[in-house]
């Protein structure tokens, strides 16, 4: 039986986590390569391909009507797509623009006219075309996303958790950040990653997004009452990677 | 069993001697809070703990655990018990264990939980510093610690060793122990009765009372949807409470796509997905789909549904879900007072 | 060292694999080691493939009918879709049979009503199939099946031998008809009407869980006591042996107290139907 034809594609992104990927740097990723065959990937390799994918990883937002056309021929060529890392799955932190008017001025200054820079609102792939499976997090995590692959290869649905960080922290016996007078939206924000950033002693900042139902009310509570935010800032706090998923998402 | 005395100069030497033996695993300092991990060097033992952020049951039944590693069609079981002593166990830890041991091992016995607890030894330590939520001293106090080796309790100028078992008689070879005399070990028992008086939060009712009320409470259903308002369904309270004892079970295949493993992963009843099944078609059903039932379900859990088969609460009162909730809403404390006042 | 291991399954092989409906296959299963599985009716095996996981089928043949046994697998999940994909010849893995089956010495000598909807009608089989096997130990056997239209009938072999059969009264309805249907069309409690049940009949119920309620108000008007009505409790049974929590009502493990309970057993307890 012929490998599997694997793809990688980016579209509004920092494609760090298609870098992730090439992190492996151990056996893993090699060993990966005897049961996937890489047929598209800019990171790694300078060939591209017109043909069939079995499994395309899209990495980036939808920003432009003009990417439609592209998302939608990888659709057509893809069995399985997978949204690729937090800008595919909600537009992450790309959608903090959506909040905002004067983006284009405040980043390119003089140039903000350049018709290439124009763009609209950042939202992700599934508002363009269906997408089969998310791979979250900024970036992705490399072991979820070897498991992911894992298990689409044996024709499984992949196993990604919807319960908060908080669980993976407690596992691992890591100090709450509240309990070291600082703030974390680990409470609302979805675990998988295996809770790194809390055990280094920083925040989680949802880089994954939130659980299916975060109770945001809550969170704004405790950061107000435990982090002593101020309660607007609170308010605003987890929108960095959730902003299309908060209820004021534009 | 017998009642001994060590020196505090030759407590040193003694947990020296011990951990050239044996595997040891004690409670030692994680910045500003405690975890009980192996012991490297007799200094790390912290006997003046307050609690440890996760209990003592992960030796036995990890966070995470394969049950079946396989190959291709081939399979094999993974029950791989090793001998270990647990040094400067809370008694209501060890209350905990006492549950958990009869849970594992009822109607059909899991040896990948009690296989790792028969090859322990485990030494109780007399509570030195008493942890800010605690509550022990008022509940399940009809319900003793008894599956302990041996008690070792500070007293001015050393320690009194209470052995219960012929693994704790065994440790006895490792120090320089001497006979307990008569005041030694009243000193030490007055040491373990005076440290029941220093507990911050105390539940206003006896365990019978509690699980006749808030049982009693099951279909209040404004008062656990205001319990659970600030609810974040993140399972803290579940994954730190020494008698929780659910699991999640995954399969997965290695990098080489053909072996793998049956893991459990400790799971938690408060988060959502808990008691969900899927109906096929995209359909799914959830048997505690809202919050409230989720933080109801565990208040009944360990105030009254397991009761008979305990012989009391399943709760022993170490107050780490009251720490560990970061909306501070799971203190058993403060939800049973009001529900008994009520 | 090791005791016996419950988490370690056994390898059954598959005989043959019929396709039903859309989304149900029938397996029909011995053991690799060539003896027979001894389980009674009712109960539940945690049937699984290694890399996918396990799931809990009830046995959907009876006893009586040694050697090989029947499972009926739903795609509804990973272990399920992977296990339908399966083909004559292959094997899967079996950790069981585990929990309580239907109360055999209860029902002998008495009246009899099951009353199955949709997939619910899998493990009553194999106490239909017992029953029919050993039809003199019984008295009056009635038999309700509702499904959700006629295409999502299960067991259509069976269907048409009962729909002839003397040794037992069937009635089947759908909620919805299509067009060649002549039968009955309504919800399962419409069935109540066909035919005169006697209060002390014994009752059992096995289906989806919002059907419960609906038949339980139906009993109670004819007079059946609690204590002899079944009912097959559906819930995530993820170890099989009353360990992993999941199937929790109150301190009761589906599992293992159950799959089935009388009505007065569970009666008192929270969350129960």
């Amino acid at each position: 039986m012929p490998k599997p034809r694997v793809a990688f594609f980016d579209f509004a992104c920092c494609e760090g986590c298609q870098i992730e990927f090439t992190n492996y740097g151990d056996p893993a990723f090699l060993e990966l390569l005897k049961h996937v065959d890489v047929v598209e990937f800019r990171e790694a390799m300078s060939e591209k391909t017109t043909e069939p994918i079995d499994i395309a990883f899209i990495e980036g937002s939808f920003t432009r009507e003009a990417d439609r056309a592209r998302l939608e021929d990888i659709r057509r060529r893809a069995k399985i797509v997978i949204a690729y890392g937090q800008c595919a799955t909600t537009a992450g932190i790309n959608a903090l623009k959506n909040h905002t008017k004067d983006y284009k001025a405040f980043v390119y200054g003089q140039d903000a006219g350049m018709p290439h820079l124009d763009s609209q609102k950042a939202v992700g792939i599934d508002q363009a075309i269906p997408v089969d499976y998310y791979a979250w997090g900024c970036p992705v995590n490399k072991y979820e996303v070897l498991q992911i692959v894992s298990h689409l290869l044996h024709g499984k649905e992949p196993v990604i958790p919807n319960y908060p960080v908080c669980v993976e922290c407690k596992r691992r016996e890591t100090i709450c950040r509240y309990d070291d007078d600082d703030y974390c939206l680990g409470p609302t924000a979805r675990a998988g990653c295996g809770a790194p950033c809390p055990a280094d002693g920083i925040p989680c900042e949802a880089c994954r997004g939130f659980v299916d139902n975060p109770n945001h009310e809550a969170l704004v509570k405790v950061l107000t009452k435990r982090a002593g935010m101020p309660k607007g800032w609170a308010e605003e706090k987890s929108r960095m990677f959730t902003a299309n998923q908060r209820g004021d998402a534009k | 069993m017998g009642r001994h005395f060590l020196k505090d100069q030759d407590f040193q030497a003694f947990l020296r001697a011990l951990l050239k033996a044996k595997a040891v695993v004690g409670p030692v300092a994680k910045k500003h809070k405690f975890v009980f991990a192996r012991l490297e060097a007799p200094g790390d033992l912290r006997l003046d703990y307050d609690v440890t952020i996760l209990p003592p049951k992960k030796e036995f039944s990890p966070t995470s655990q394969d049950l079946v590693r396989f190959d291709g069609a081939r399979f094999e079981g993974c029950v791989e018990p090793q001998e270990k002593i647990l040094f400067g166990v809370h008694f209501y830890d060890v209350k905990a264990l006492d549950m958990t041991d009869l849970l594992f091992k009822e109607k059909n016995d899991d040896r990948n939980y009690t296989a790792h607890r028969e090859a322990a030894t485990i030494v109780v330590s007399n509570i030195q510093k008493v942890a800010p939520r605690a509550f022990w001293a008022s509940i399940g106090s009809e319900v003793k610690p008894k599956g302990h080796d041996a008690w070792l309790t500070k007293i001015s100028g050393g320690y009194v060793f209470e052995t219960r078992t012929a693994k704790g008689e065994a440790l006895l070879q490792y120090g320089k122990f001497v006979p307990a005399t008569e005041a030694q070990f009243r000193a030490a028992r007055q040491a373990n009765e005076d440290i029941l008086k220093k507990c911050p939060e105390k539940l206003q009712g006896s365990s019978a009372e509690v699980a006749k009320k808030v049982r009693a409470a099951f279909s209040r259903e404004e008062l656990w949807t205001k319990f659970a308002k600030d609810c974040f369904s993140c399972g803290s309270c579940n994954t730190v409470c020494p008698t929780c004892y659910c699991f999640d079970v995954q399969d997965w295949w290695n990098v080489d796509q053909k072996s793998g493993a049956r893991t459990r992963t400790w799971d938690a009843c408060l988060t959502e997905d808990f008691a969900k099944i899927s109906l096929g078609s995209g359909a799914a059903e959830n048997f505690r789909e809202e919050r409230a039932e989720r933080f109801r379900h565990r208040f009944m859990r360990k105030s009254a549904y397991l009761n008979p088969k305990l012989g009391g609460p399943a709760c022993v009162g170490c107050g780490r879900c009251s720490m560990a909730c970061t909306a501070d809403i799971a203190d058993p404390v403060r939800v049973i007072n009001e529900i008994l006042e009520a | 060292m090791t005791k016996e291991n419950i988490f370690l399954p056994q390898e059954a092989k598959i005989l043959r694999v019929e396709k039903t409906t859309g989304l149900e296959r029938i397996f029909t299963l011995r053991l690799a080691d060539g003896s027979s599985l001894s389980f009674e009716p009712g109960q539940i095996l945690e049937v699984g493939l290694f890399g996918y996981g396990e799931i809990p089928i009830g046995v959907a043949s009876s006893p009586t009918r040694k050697k090989t046994f029947d499972i009926v697998v739903r795609s509804v999940g990973r272990v399920s879709q992977a296990l339908n994909r399966l083909s004559e010849g292959d094997s899967l893995f079996i950790r069981g049979p585990w929990g309580k089956g239907f109360p055999l010495e209860n029902l002998r000598g008495h009246d009899l009503l099951i009353i199955a909807g949709g997939i619910g009608l899998c493990p009553t089989r194999s106490l239909i199939q017992y029953i029919l096997d050993r039809r003199q130990e019984f008295k009056r056997f009635i038999l309700f099946y509702g499904a959700r239209d006629p295409q999502q009938q299960l067991f259509a072999h069976d269907l048409a031998d009962w729909r002839q059969a003397k040794d037992v009264e069937y009635h089947e309805t759908v909620d919805r008809g299509t067009p060649g249907w002549q039968g009955n069309v309504g919800v399962i409690t419409t069935l109540f009407s066909k035919t005169p049940i006697e209060a002390d009949t014994r009752v059992v119920i096995c289906g989806p869980p919002i059907m419960f309620k609906f038949v339980i108000r139906e009993l109670d008007k004819l007079g059946v006591a609690p204590e002899n009505i079944f009912v097959d409790l559906e819930r995530r049974m993820k170890c099989g042996v009353g360990k992993c929590g999941h199937c929790q009502i109150n301190d009761q493990y589906v599992c293992t107290d159950g799959p089935v309970f009388s009505l007065a057993q569970i009666a008192p307890l929270e969350e129960a139907i």
